[in-house]
């Protein structure tokens, strides 16, 4: 007579219930969500991202954005997420189901980005805030990253449209310019196709609010 | 029957006359030389990774409050130092040094040799080179962005096949033994080998290979991070300290059915557990209660473990002080309650309202991590080492130093950035406090941090000085020891009363 | 969604029945009864019960 046999059931058996429980389950329930039309107003939401935002999504999981910036917006009522301005509902599962990774985060080292793009829609914006944040947003601890910028001498036909404008110590050597990368801009393309605030039966904006 | 011939089939791949009835058990020395190659292998690698490790920690700590530092190479960005820092630590270290130990608790409590001992060493080397493959990976920017899951595809498959190689022989040295009874260490890892497998391919194939649609994700990915912890390193180390506190004081466990009800009632709970890092998330509330529940029912293994730990050791706290072993497995122990009381309080809507997203988790994280599961390791190190290799720690004064850095470093760690952490929380759900602010309120903390680690740093190198030194002595002709560590010493007579 | 019912209903009937089996197992078969004798197992004839081992720090070492 061995123990064996039971402990070898028992030790499977417990582990099988929450497989079931939590991984299989929950792909039944939530793994074919759709979007949703509104039959109203036809829209459609949430809307598959474009090309280039979705190839700034590979550079945002590349860089490890998500270690300091959440991608969630928690119920009113409970944390500041919506009293911050981050959403103006809670985000649901539907809002993630054209997410090629989904990266909800579990730091806030930094903002919750859910809502950003409604946020900042200036790409300008963007593109300084990730050349160094100190320039748009002073005492933040989050990384410059300048290897996603190329500092270039002016050529003979003037700075380019896309340079940076950038002042006081932030500027390059007089004579060059710093210009995105395609990486930088796809990443702003990302940061700015970043908004969850779709009207959903699951999750209704409340309309009051928006006034 | 059938399993019965089986177990004939393997033990006639023993060496001697080892299947005899009278040549039944194996000499203690002799199973601890079986696993003199593979575990120092393990144990080696381990520490390799550990000093990599710890340094990625360091430079990810000073990038957090001096984000200027080392910023202009792609490569060192913080989002990659910080996740080759989690990696290496945890499938590195940890990992390694846990398979090893699992090993030879293993081979002890079974009373067999390790067979076959060259397989081990070749996962061993095969896990290596697909950590290595991986951790390039993530330098290059193929994190897979999910966490505790990082290292690329291309590289999890030779780990996991390592990883498979490793159970495999974990069962056929169970299947070996020669003692009918089960020791609730074998328990443990036993169901910590059969767990891994499980919750690291169910992540690889529904994450990775056939990756699942939304949220879903997030759920396997919370459930596997948290089962990597409750069912790989928790099982492992509650092994060690089940077989050391016994072994070192010389005391039989105080109730062994308080430890049977903790290993079941953690079987049946911790798995559940994951959800509660979604508290608040955009998943179905069913699932982040079932989670905040079974994180509540935790209390019961916890308790269970405490209480026989302290009942075990009553009486004996003197030894505390002559024995390396025992210091740091009774500061895992300790730790280890200590973290999962936290983590029950973390997992409390109420709690996590203001504790999730801060460094109060960051502080949990190493409280379970280094505290409880890195001091267990290094305990058991302290244990097996003189033993494989037939050879002395050389110097008290180093043990003193790896303990006394380690132990301070990490209270200076955990306690102030708990609290910090928490008072983040709280400024952050006040929405008239500006989000810059409570980012120069963390900084004095994360200053404090980074000295913390720096102990850390030094605790380390102590340690794998003193190994490296212990390794030269294998080359001296061996000599008997000048203590009888290897049959164990007398109690001085002042920790008797 | 009747899948899923079946499932939930599969293992809520399944795992309860599979735990008490092994239950009546093990006591029948007397596993519960041996249990101190488990409790031995880190100690043999060569590092017996009393002896503590590990004694390397302090006043010990000479």
């Amino acid at each position: 007579m061995s123990y064996g046999p039971l402990l070898f059931l028992g030790i499977l058996f417990t582990l099988a219930s929450s497989w079931v429980g939590l991984v299989l389950i929950p792909q039944r329930q939530l793994g074919a969500l759709e979007q949703f039309t509104d039959t109203n107003t036809a829209a459609i939401y949430p809307q598959a991202r474009a090309g280039q935002a979705q190839q700034g999504a590979e550079q945002y999981r590349a860089l490890g954005c998500i270690y300091c910036h959440t991608q969630q917006v928690r119920p009113e009522g409970y944390g500041a997420d919506i009293t911050r301005g981050w959403g103006r509902r809670r985000t649901v599962s539907r809002d993630y189901i054209h997410d090629k990774t989904v990266m909800l985060g579990t730091m806030r080292t930094g903002p919750d980005l859910t809502n950003i793009g409604e946020r900042q829609s200036d790409s300008s914006w963007h593109f300084k805030h990730l050349y160094n944040p100190q320039i748009t947003s002073a005492g933040s601890v989050m990384p410059p990253y300048p290897f996603l910028f190329e500092i270039r001498p002016i050529g003979p036909f003037g700075s380019s449209t896309n340079a940076l404008s950038l002042q006081g110590v932030f500027a390059p050597p007089v004579g060059s310019e710093v210009v995105p990368t395609l990486r930088a801009k796809q990443l702003v393309e990302y940061l700015r196709s970043l908004k969850s605030s779709g009207d959903l039966p699951e999750a209704p904006v409340k309309k009051e609010e928006t006034k | 029957m059938n399993s019965t011939t089986a177990s004939k089939a393997l033990k006639a791949l023993l060496p001697g006359d080892f299947s005899n009835e009278t040549g039944r058990r194996a000499h203690l020395a002799e199973i601890d030389a079986s696993c003199r190659v593979p575990v120092l292998f393990f144990f080696l690698s381990g520490l390799l990774w550990l000093l990599i490790g710890t340094l990625f920690a360091l430079l990810a700590s000073i990038k957090l409050h001096t984000p200027e530092f080392l910023a202009g190479q792609e490569w060192l960005t913080f989002g990659r130092v910080r996740t080759v820092h989690l990696n290496t630590v945890v499938y590195g270290f940890a990992s390694q040094t846990a398979i090893a130990v699992a090993i030879w608790l293993m081979c002890r409590l079974c009373r067999v040799p390790l067979i076959a001992s060259g397989v081990i060493t070749v996962a061993n080397l095969f896990y290596n080179i697909g950590l290595t493959v991986g951790i390039i990976g993530i330098f290059a920017g193929d994190s897979t962005g999910i966490e505790w899951l990082e290292i690329p595809k291309y590289a999890t498959p030779i780990i996991f096949v390592s990883y498979a190689l490793i159970a495999v022989w974990m069962i056929i040295i169970f299947r070996l033994r020669t003692e009918r009874h089960l020791y609730v260490s074998q328990w443990y890892l036993l169901a910590a080998v059969l767990w891994f497998p499980w919750i690291y391919g169910t992540a690889q194939v529904m994450l990775l290979v056939e990756p699942v649609r939304g949220v879903v994700q997030a759920a396997i990915n919370w459930w596997f991070a948290h089962n990597v912890l409750g069912l790989w390193f928790t099982p492992i180390g509650l092994a060690a300290i089940y077989y050391f506190i016994p072994k070192v004081i010389g005391r039989p466990i105080h109730s062994y059915y308080l430890s049977v009800l903790g290993f079941w009632s953690l079987a049946l709970f911790y798995n559940w557990n994951g959800m509660h890092h979604l508290v608040g998330g955009p998943l179905p509330a069913w699932m982040i209660t079932v989670s905040i529940v079974a994180s509540v029912m935790m209390l019961i293994p916890v308790f269970a473990v405490a209480i026989n730990h302290h009942f075990t050791l009553v009486g004996h706290f003197g030894k505390l002080k002559h024995s390396p072993t025992l210091r740091f497995i009774v500061f895992g122990a300790v730790s280890y309650t200590l973290t999962s009381l936290q983590g029950v309080l973390s997992a409390l809507r109420s709690f996590s309202e203001v504790s999730h997203f801060t460094h109060h988790t960051v502080a949990h994280a190493h409280l379970g991590m280094y505290a409880f599961f890195g001091m267990v390791m290094f305990g058991s190190m302290y244990y097996i080492l003189p033993r494989i290799t037939q050879r002395e720690w050389p110097s008290n004064r180093l043990i003193s130093v790896h303990f006394w850095a380690s132990a301070l470093g990490i209270i200076l760690y955990v306690v102030p950035l708990s609290l910090a952490g928490f008072q983040q929380g709280r400024l952050m759900n006040n929405a008239a406090v500006k989000f810059l602010d409570v980012v120069q309120f963390t900084l004095p903390w994360l200053q404090l941090r980074t000295l913390a680690g720096c102990l850390l740093a030094l605790a380390h190198l102590a340690f794998v000085v003193h190994v490296g030194w212990l390794l030269l002595r294998m080359l001296e002709p061996y000599r008997k020891p000048v203590l009888n560590i290897l049959t164990g010493g007398e109690i001085p007579a002042t920790t008797e009363k | 969604m009747p899948v899923i019912s079946l499932i939930l209903l599969g293992s809520v009937l399944l795992l309860p029945a599979a735990a008490l089996l092994s239950l009546r197992w093990a006591t029948r078969s007397g596993q519960f009864t041996l249990m101190n004798r488990a409790a031995l197992l880190p100690f043999d004839d060569e590092e017996p019960i009393g002896q503590a081992t590990d004694q390397i720090l302090g006043d010990n070492r000479r």
